[in-house]
Formats: structure tokens, sequence, C-alpha cells
């Protein structure tokens, strides 16, 4: 694996070449991968050279390293590796280049995923995986996949009441952080609401959004089936409570399928994923928060041309089935999923997971994006914890998300963003 | 000579109460060990337990104990790297803050000057500022110095932060220092460069003991300026490697303390090592009128 | 008493021994600190450059003004270090009064009281977390077993209860520094004050108050100056261990000031809540040093 480069200047070396840096990980099954296939590409691309520079895979500490290195300008990483959430940001910031020069091939990717990553009308990154909410359920407690969020909540009360039955029927993130965000979305888009409308309007307090959130700490106070405990857990606590058999279902991204299949874990072989199911009522849809990492150009890098050639090779076909063996993430390109190698590499069925993209949807694509989530985070958590009454906290977020917009001129330029609608069913 | 206890009516006490005391005195102590030293017991025995059975049921003895996270620290991850540049550069950090702040409290605690006061107000103001805020700017100044991902780069920002501990301990216990030995060497002919390191020094030496291992500590557990100005695993230190090993979902719980744990261990050892300097009282014969 | 007084000269070389202390510490602070000055009096937001960087005088600094939650977030500080700094004085000056003396085993007790202080904030952290954790945590289930607690509690989600595990963990992680502190005080008090008063029948605690405690006032001082800065930047432990909820109310002023700088790319506005942190922790400094009575140019009385 390559070193990390020094801050700088990249040079041509004598013998005429490129050097990029990408940013990545070097951790894991993840680590190997990328190594192979940066190798891969400049066997290649023999003018060419591509060395790791080694960021976090934590999101938040990659954020601040690359707020820092791009407040100052700096080229290098040149390929940069954005959650889901960031790319307006950058783009608005001025850290990533429009990508539409290049041609890309936007039409193969799922639309959800370009929509991500479109701020003003172009293209700033390409998606290079993507991760989804999904349902995990007990195949031996549950056999029949759940139509409805009331069968859900039926089936977690008919297990956890069997003898020797899990404590908890449905498991989820609820601390006060991004992650419930994602949890939230999916329940607000099972009752057909939304955060913001077309227009950029906020209708996160509609009766709708208000529904959910109800239906939310029924969860949690009324039918029980969810433990207060989950107010304060992320993806793990979630993930282990469900390997340990303690949890009929689970709310979790797909890393977990390959994290409970080994011999650990009480449930390999026993579970099934689906997409969080509508709520049966009018207007509401089965919904997936979208997720995973885009691919960016560094807007001060030295050789953006040699850039692109990396990011579309990382995000060619081969190399995304590839991906989908190693570390079982699920390709963005819509065509692979009719293909039967996809099925092959991530063991498990297709049907359900190109439900779940094809459901997905992307959370507000704006660059406020971060502190409009937060101000959301606090209202729920506040409900989730009944310091506040979900009308309450609902409208409470909807002022303060309203005045945030204002005050910082987002409202024209959202109204002009041409999002696409949420997934209609 | 100041120092005498004034004459005042002082209640006394029946002896026996003295042996009642120290029953307290004995069972607080162990009892505050139980919560100092409880924690990391807990980590030892964690990180020789499988990640799943930590969350299943938690137990006060290991039930099953596997060495994978410590050998994946050292096979899988490389800790020793980390660890050599945490050695290096709190090492040397100790060592320079420890010279340039001694100087510094010789002059403000024997010397007189107008703006001794300003100069400590400063030294102190410095670290007044939250370190996030600083981290941006001074991010932009090290590059412009070249010193990023570098040694230098974290030895000179760590010295300016630990230098007012040191400063203002060794500052406060040389003034506690009667000045008698000192003047009576002076009148004997010696010039002040001798009687500083011939006499003041080695009374200080317990000071100096405490303050080295706690600026030691303070840069071995620093992590926000260490993740900001290194960039690869040959200068990164301990906390960022240790912060490395999150996935973005995954906290591998079982690595991460063993990781703790073998962190801990040069600093306990020194620790051990340095800790009769630390006390050492003034009667070790030195200092009467 | 004579005294060797040239003034010219002693000043000088008081200039110059502090002269390298300085050049370090201007070389590295001065430009952030004035940068941070500087951007507290500018609109900059990161994610906007075509809003420039205009001059705004003290427009951030209104703002933190009328922002509750900044308002929130210095009473959650306040607490947390009023809280911590007062249990850590008490259990480190205990402490240190062990640690001076005689008694067998002390070498392990001194090395044993530094192992929180050694093992890294974050890591502290997470292991207080997993400690309170409600459903795998050790704290829960010896409580329940103790018959203390009916059953596990989650500590998180209420206010009252998540500031215990925060709490803990830093009187955990930082009472070994301030006995250190305290310690290296208590070696400067000269022993035969001790051996005068035992000769006149003082007992034990009439020693704590009338000669310890005034003459350890110059430790006692570096310790609540250096305790307080680091409470008022509190930020890893609480991040860490509530993320500062639930909802925000265990958010302290730095985890707040981290949010609006590195989240939400507002430079402006997080330089300005990082001068008002700094004003804060300079007044209380200053306090201290009038209230103890200590001459920070000086010999103390």
């Amino acid at each position: 694996m390559a070193a990390a480069l020094l801050g700088g200047c990249e040079q041509a070396d004598n013998k005429n070449e490129t050097v990029l840096t990408f940013s990545g990980s070097a951790l894991g099954a993840e680590g190997t991968l990328v190594a192979k296939q940066l190798k891969q590409f400049m066997v290649l691309h023999p003018d060419i050279r591509v060395e790791l520079q080694r960021t976090p895979d934590d999101a938040s500490q990659r954020h601040q390293l690359y707020v820092q290195w791009l407040n100052a300008r700096v080229g290098n990483p040149d390929i940069l590796q954005l959650d889901v959430v960031w790319t307006p940001e950058f783009a608005a910031a001025g850290w990533v280049l429009p990508l539409t020069r290049f041609s890309p091939p936007t039409s193969e990717f799922f639309p959800a995923t370009i929509t991500a990553n479109t701020w003003a009308g172009r293209l700033y990154a390409l998606p290079w995986f993507a991760d989804v909410g999904l349902l995990y359920r007990r195949t031996d407690l549950v056999p029949k996949e759940p139509a409805t969020l009331f069968e859900v909540v039926a089936d977690a009360k008919r297990t956890m009441a069997t003898p020797r039955g899990p404590r908890f029927g449905i498991v989820w993130q609820g601390a006060r952080y991004e992650g419930l965000i994602t949890g939230f979305v999916e329940y607000l888009g099972a009752f057909g609401g939304r955060i913001l409308d077309d227009s950029g309007r906020v209708v996160v307090n509609r009766p709708e959004a208000v529904k959910a959130l109800q239906f939310m700490r029924d969860e949690l106070y009324n039918s029980k089936i969810a433990p207060l405990d989950v107010l304060t857990w992320h993806e793990e606590e979630a993930r282990y409570a469900f390997q340990n058999g303690t949890s009929t279902f689970m709310r979790n991204w797909p890393y977990a399928v390959g994290a409970m299949s080994d011999t650990s874990s009480r449930v390999a072989g026993k579970f099934a994923v689906s997409p969080m199911p509508s709520s049966g009522e009018p207007g509401g849809h089965s919904t997936a928060t979208l997720g995973g990492a885009q691919l960016a150009i560094n807007a001060y890098s030295k050789a953006p041309d040699a850039a692109y050639e990396l990011i579309a090779y990382l995000t060619a076909p081969e190399q995304m089935l590839q991906r989908a063996q190693a570390v079982k993430q699920y390709p963005t390109r819509t065509a692979l999923y009719s293909d039967k190698r996809l099925e092959d590499a991530l063991a498990i069925p297709l049907d359900a997971v190109r439900r779940a993209i094809e459901s997905a949807t992307p959370r507000p694509v704006t660059p406020i994006y971060t502190e409009l989530s937060e101000i959301l985070q606090i209202e729920l958590h506040r409900a989730l914890v009944r310091q506040a009454e979900p009308q309450d906290a609902l409208n409470s977020a909807a002022k303060k998300i309203d005045a945030l917009i204002e005050r910082t001129g987002m409202r024209k330029l959202m109204s002009m963003e041409n999002t696409v609608p949420a997934v209609a069913r | 000579m100041s120092r005498t206890v004034r004459a005042v009516r002082v209640p006394s006490r029946k002896t026996a109460g003295v042996h009642w005391g120290q029953w307290v005195f004995g069972a607080a102590l162990v009892l505050l060990m139980l919560f100092t030293l409880f924690p990391f017991y807990w980590a030892i025995v964690a990180s020789l337990t499988p990640d799943a059975a930590l969350f299943r049921d938690p137990s006060l003895w290991p039930q099953h104990i596997i060495g994978d996270h410590y050998r994946a620290l050292f096979v899988d991850r490389d800790f020793i790297t980390p660890i050599r540049n945490s050695l290096i550069v709190a090492g040397t950090t100790t060592i320079f803050c420890l010279c340039v702040g001694t100087l510094a409290a010789y002059a403000l605690a024997r010397l007189e000057f107008k703006g001794k006061a300003a100069i400590m107000a400063f030294i102190l103001a410095v670290t007044m500022f939250p370190q996030i805020s600083i981290v941006s700017p001074l991010y932009l100044l090290l590059r412009s110095l070249h010193l990023i991902d570098t040694y230098p780069g974290l030895i000179m920002p760590y010295m300016t932060f630990a230098m007012p501990l040191t400063v203002w301990v060794l500052t406060g216990s040389i003034r506690q220092i009667p000045k008698d030995l000192e003047e009576a060497a002076h009148v004997d002919g010696a010039s002040r460069r001798q009687s500083f390191t011939k006499i003041l020094l080695p009374l200080a030496v317990p000071s100096l003991a405490t303050t080295g291992i706690l600026t030691f500590i303070y840069c071995w557990n620093e992590f926000l300026f260490a993740l900001s100005f290194t960039l690869g695993p040959e200068r990164q230190t301990v906390p960022v490697a240790i912060a490395l090993f999150r996935g973005q979902y995954q906290v591998p719980w079982g690595e991460i303390l063993a990781a703790a744990v073998v962190a801990t261990t040069p600093v306990a050892a020194l620790v051990l090592f340095f800790q009769r300097r630390i006390v050492q009282g003034l009667t070790a014969g030195a200092v009467k009128g | 008493m004579k005294t060797i007084s040239r003034l010219g000269h002693e000043a000088r070389l008081g200039w110059t021994l502090v002269a390298p202390a300085l050049a370090v510490i201007g070389l590295i602070a001065i430009f952030p600190l004035g940068w941070t000055v500087w951007e507290s009096l500018h609109l900059h937001e990161l994610r906007m450059p075509w809003l420039g960087q205009p001059f705004v005088g003290l427009a951030n600094y209104v703002e933190i003004a009328k922002d509750p939650r900044f308002w929130a977030a210095l009473a959650h500080t306040a607490f947390f270090t009023v809280v911590s700094i007062t249990l850590e004085l008490l259990i480190g000056l205990f402490l240190a009064l062990a640690m001076n003396r005689v008694f067998r085993g002390r070498g392990f007790v001194r090395a044993a009281v530094l192992v929180p202080w050694a093992i890294p904030t974050v890591v502290a952290a997470l292991l207080w977390r997993f400690i309170f954790e409600s459903q795998g945590g050790i704290a829960n289930a010896l409580l329940v077993d103790a018959h203390i607690l009916k059953e596990s509690m989650v500590w998180f989600i209420q206010t009252a209860t998540a500031w215990v595990p925060v709490v803990l963990a830093d009187v955990w992680k930082t009472t070994p520094f301030v006995a250190l502190l305290l310690l290296a005080g208590l070696q400067n008090i000269d022993l035969s004050l001790y051996e005068a008063a035992a000769v006149d029948g003082a007992n034990a605690w009439w020693q704590l108050r009338h000669i310890t405690l005034p003459l350890l006032k110059p430790a006692i001082l570096v310790t609540l100056v250096f305790r307080t800065l680091d409470g008022f930047r509190v930020f890893d432990l609480i991040y860490v261990l509530t993320g500062g909820g639930p909802g925000t109310s265990t958010e302290p002023v730095a985890l707040y000031t981290f949010n609006a700088l590195l989240q939400n790319l507002r430079f402006g506005y997080g330089s300005a809540l990082s001068v008002v942190i700094f004003a804060i922790t300079f007044g209380l400094a200053l306090l201290y040093v009038r209230g103890l009575g200590v001459r920070l140019g000086g010999d103390e009385t």
C-alpha cells in the first residue's frame, strides 16, 4: 500500500507521470479492496500514480479534516470521499469541482443517488456505493415479510409474548445524532410526510410527520416493542442486540449483514432484510433512507482530469461488483441489479435490496443540511424522551429551520434546486 | 525566619482518637483505590472478551478469554509505530518544556523586574482559547512553515500549551523554597548560575518531576492537534491511531480497550519509576536557618 | 538580609531567562489567537463563500448574547465545572495527603492514582459509557444486584441521570492531576511547623486547617485556575458520553463551539464564541487570584 504524501504540490515525476492522492481507508477488507483497485487502475494507466491517503472512516472525523484542508486550499487528497449529505455543502463552498464537463453517465445510476449529488443544477460527485436503511427480521420468528408498519408492531408484540421469546420487538438508532434522522425519514415516508417540499418549504410539522413521530413514540411507550435504551444507541448497540437474539426486528444499514454472519452471531442464517414498509395509510410508501459514499474531485487539485479518470474507474460496473463481493456494499448502478453476478456476490436475495434502493430517499439536499439536521435531531429527541409533545417539537423544529433558511438566504437557492420528488408509489 | 507558628490556643485531643482517624483514613484510601482502578480493571477484562459477549452479559470476571484483540493490535494494525511517535513527541516536549520553563520560572520567582505578573498572565492566557478554534489557524500556520506531518509540527504546539502549567507550578514551587541557602552561597562568592544549578535545582526536583509527568501525560493523550497536524501512520500518535480504529459504523471495543491498556503501560512505568522523586521532603537535611 | 539589587542588570537577566518561553509561545500562539479575534469580527460562513467575509463588528457577539442555546450551554458548563472541581479538590486533597505519608505500598498508590489520567480522554469516555450502558453496562448490573435499583436504568435519556456518568468520568480522570498538583504544593511546606504544632497539642484536623491549607494556597490557586480552564473547555468527554443530549441538556460551550465551527462551518460566529469563552475563563482566573490573595508578581502574604 502506498504511503501518504506530505501536503503540498504534486509535481510530475521525471517519468512525466501524474500523481494522485486518494482519500480512503486502510482498514480491513475495505483497505485491501481499495489497494487492489488502485493497483488495477495504475496498470491500466501507466502514466498515473495513485497514492492512498489514509483518512478516518468515521464520518465526522473525516469531515473535520476535509474542512480544515479545503479551507487551507490544500490540493491533497485529489479525490475526496463524501458522505451523501456533504455534497451540496462542499459544492456551495466551492471545494469540489462540477463534473459536467466530463459528461458522466448519470442515467446509469439510480435517480435518487444523482439527485443527492446535484446542486444548483450541476453534478458534483459520483455515487460510489449506496447504503440504505433496512428492516432486519428474524425469519425463524416472523417468516413472512410484514406489509405495513402496523404489522411490524403486531408481529413484534406476538413474538415478545411467546415464552422464551426475545425481550425486544424492534431496535433502532435513537441517540441524538444523524442516525436518528435517517430512521425518522423512513417513518416519515411511510406516512407520506417530508421534511422539505419540492419548493423548499418546511413541511416537517404537517399532520403526516406528527403521525410518524407519534408512531415512533408509541413503539417506545405504548406498544413498548422498542426499549428505551434505543434512545442512546448508535448502529453497533442495535446490531449487537439483534445479533444476540434479544430483538425480533432491527432497523440498520447493510453492513450488519456481513457483521452478523460470522460464528459469534446467534442469528446467522436466521434473518432476512427488506425495506422499511409503508404505514398502509394513504400517501404513505415504503422508504429507505439513502446513505453511502460519493467520490468528488478536490477543487484545488492539480490534476482534475486524471482524478476523474480514477473516479470513473472506481464507479464502473466491474469495480462495483468487486466491492459487492469483498465488502458487501451495494452498487449504485441500476443495470447491475438485473445481473446474476451481483446476487452471487452479495449472497442475499436481490429482490429485497432492489426494492430498498428503488425506494431510497435522500435527505434534504442543501448546503445547510448539517445545521438543519441538528435542529431536527434535537427536537425529535426531545419528543422521544418525552420532554416535549410531537406536534410542539415539530412546530419548534419547523420554526427554527425556517429561520435558518432565512438567515442563510437559502430560500431562493433551494426553490431553484431541481429536486426529484419523493418516490411515489 | 518568618514561618513560626503563632501562639494560639489549640484544642487538645486524646491519643485514642488518632487510631480511629487512621482507620477511617485507611478505609477511605482503599475505597478510592477501588474507584480509581476499577474502570481500568474492567478495561482489561473487556479487552480479553469477544465483542459480542461484551454486549450480552456484563460480568466482573472474564468469562471467555481471548487474545485476539491484542494480537490484532500488533499484527493487523501495527500499534508499535504510534507508540514510538507518542514517546518521541511526548518525551521531547517534556524535556524542552522543563528546560525552557525552569529558566522562566527562576526569573519569575527569584528576580525582581517589572512585568512579571503580565508575563504570567500572558503565558496563561494563550491556553484559555478552546482548542477547536485554534486548530484551523494553527494548521494554516504550521502548513506555511512546512511542519505538517513532522515531529516539530506537534512538539511546538504542545510546548506552547503545556508551558503555562510548567511555568506556574515551578514558579510557585521555587518561591516557596527559602532563599537562605542561595543567599548564603552568594555571600560566599558563588555566582548566580552556581547557586541555581547546585542549590536550587536539587531542591526543585520534586516539582520538576511532577510537572514533567503532567506534561508527558498531556502530550501522550492529546488528540485534536495530533489528528489535525499529522497525515499518516508515520507520524500519528496513539490517540489518533485509536480513533482510526473506528469504521464507518463499527466500533471495535475490544481493540480500542486493548490499545488503551497497552498505551497506558509506558506511562504507568514512567510514573512508577519517578514516583519517589515526586515526593522528596524538604527535610532532606538542607534547609535550616 | 542582603539581596542582590542591581535593578538594570536583574531586569535584563530576567527578560533573557523568560525569552525562550515567550518566543515559543509567541511564535505558535500569536497568529491563531489574533486570527480568532479577527474572525470573530467578521461574517465568515464557509458554506456560502458568495457572502464574502464582511466586517460586521460586534454582530456575532450580539447574536451570542441573544442565543438561548448559548446561555444554556454556559449554565451546563458552569454546573459541570463547579461540581467536578469541588469533588476533585476534596478527593485530590485527600489523595495528596495520603501520598505524602509514609506507609507500605505508597509507591503503588502513587502509580495507581495516576492511571486514570494516563488513559486518553476519548478512551476513558468510551469506558465510562460502557460502564453505564443500559444493556451491557456493569453499573446497572451492580446496582440491581445490590438492590439499589429495581431494574436497569437508562442513564442517558434523562438530564439528571445523564450528568452522573459525566461527572464521575471527569472526577475519575482528573483527580490524579489535582492530587499531583496539591502534592507538589505539600512538598514545600516545612515539616517543622507540624512538629511544633504537635508539641503544642494540636490535632490533625487543626493542623490541616491552620497550617496545611493556608500554605497550600499557591498550589490551590494553580489547581483552581487550570481545572477551571479545562472544565470550561470540556469537550471530548461529553461528546462521547452524551453527545450533548438528551436534547441539548448536557451540552457544554465547547461542544456548542465545535458544532458552530466544524459542523455548521460558521467560522465568524464560532470564533466569537471562543473569544467569549476566553473572556470568561480569564475573568475567573483573575477572581481566583484576587480571592486567594496571591500576588502573581511577588511573594505571597
